[in-house]
């Protein structure tokens, strides 16, 4: 009822209000949310994912892997659906099914990146507490999440012709970038603290 | 052989690029981001490639359609992978070339570039007959599994030769020894 309120633009005006008060939080509450948080972390480190995650090296690897397989589906299906958008792949193909079908296979390995993601933030809990890069992680997944589910899906049901080419050229670029930045600030961890 | 393989690596080891690539903090790290960041393109497009074969993605399109399609980005991806490949072996030789999770590595894709070949071969014989059907035949959808599974193992072997449990500048048992080609009296690890 209360969304029926708002009209045929909904979705963008949730995400419009999400973002603000993102950002109102961010700038003003961020630094007593950071030490809030931080027995948060102190509690995932004790968790069964946190002792298995530090005790055994090899399984913290094996997760790691299945973490970056699920990363490259993501990847193919950012890649090809958004290619098909910019008319550079798959372009004999209708961009409806190229679209509809990709967003599947992105949400399977969203749901993988984001499980195995949890148990690996376990296993270094305090590590990645102090790191900014992990909370730019965080950010861009946020980012990403929203901007695939609340701006990109809703505008890419209607007809690709029924919308302004640049709008949509803006938005499979947006996406591209904001999953380069999942994935390029995931591999940064790697190399800080 | 072995013994080959340690006097190439070391004198790999000891060209000034190699020491520089290595001892270079960004730049070693931009290639491995690269080397690790270009999954999703090359493993990406493969992904999609298979698991059309298999009936899971673009049910609804020809299957040679999304082959012929996606092999392009997919080569490029593991054009790039290959050459940032070379280089991470060229700033980390002796250890690279005397871990057994990169011999292991190398030998499946090797495995993964027959069956990569067999499959395009066996897909172009007989696509014609079942093109637009949602799933491929046994022959190619065991393809398609193979190539799934080898990736995948390539993958895993790849983040393991970043760990030390098998290095020969540990102790290690002689099964390990043999597979890892650890040399007696060797000084360089």
């Amino acid at each position: 009822m209360f969304t029926s309120m708002l009209g045929p633009h909904t979705r963008t005006i949730l995400t419009a209000s999400v973002v603000g008060i993102t950002l109102v939080f961010y700038f003003t509450l961020m630094s007593d949310a950071y030490a809030w948080s931080f027995p948060f972390f102190e509690w995932m480190e004790t968790t069964w994912f946190g002792v298995i995650g530090k005790t055994w090296g090899a399984a913290f690897a094996f997760v790691q892997t299945i973490h970056l397989l699920s990363l490259a589906l993501l990847g193919g299906t950012v890649l090809a659906a958004e290619g098909r958008v910019l008319g550079f792949l798959l372009t004999d193909v209708s961009s409806k099914i190229v679209i509809d079908r990709c967003h599947v296979l992105l949400v399977w390995a969203l749901v993988i990146l984001i499980s195995t993601g949890v148990f690996m933030a376990c296993g270094v809990a305090l590590k990645v507490y102090y790191l900014p890069v992990f909370w730019y992680k965080m950010l861009a997944l946020g980012a990403g999440i929203l901007f695939h589910f609340y701006v990109r899906r809703p505008l890419l049901r209607f007809d690709l012709e029924e919308i302004n080419p640049m709008i949509v050229k803006m938005t499979a670029l947006a996406s591209i970038l904001v999953w380069f930045m999942v994935a390029a600030t995931g591999r940064w961890i790697g190399f800080s603290g | 052989m072995n013994e080959l393989i340690y006097n190439f690596a070391v004198w790999l080891d000891d060209t000034t690029y190699s020491a520089m690539l290595h001892e270079s903090y960004y730049m070693y790290n931009w290639v491995e981001s690269t080397h690790v960041l270009t999954l999703m393109v090359s493993l990406g497009m493969l992904f999609l490639i298979d698991l059309r074969m298999l009936g899971y993605a673009f049910p609804d399109v020809p299957a040679s359609k999304i082959a012929e399609r996606l092999n392009v980005p997919m080569l490029i991806g593991f054009t790039v992978m290959f050459v940032t490949g070379i280089l991470l072996f060229y700033a980390v030789p002796v250890r690279s070339s005397q871990s057994v999770w990169f011999r292991i590595k190398m030998v499946l894709l090797v495995a993964c570039a027959v069956n990569a070949f067999l499959f395009h071969k066996r897909m172009n014989e007989s696509v014609s007959t079942w093109d637009v059907e949602a799933r491929a035949p046994d022959r190619i959808r065991f393809g398609a599994w193979l190539s799934l599974g080898f990736w995948s193992i390539v993958v895993i072997c790849g983040r393991f030769i970043a760990y030390d449990w098998l290095d020969c500048v540990r102790d290690q048992p002689a099964f390990i020894e043999f597979l890892a080609g650890c040399l007696d009296g060797q000084t360089r690890f």
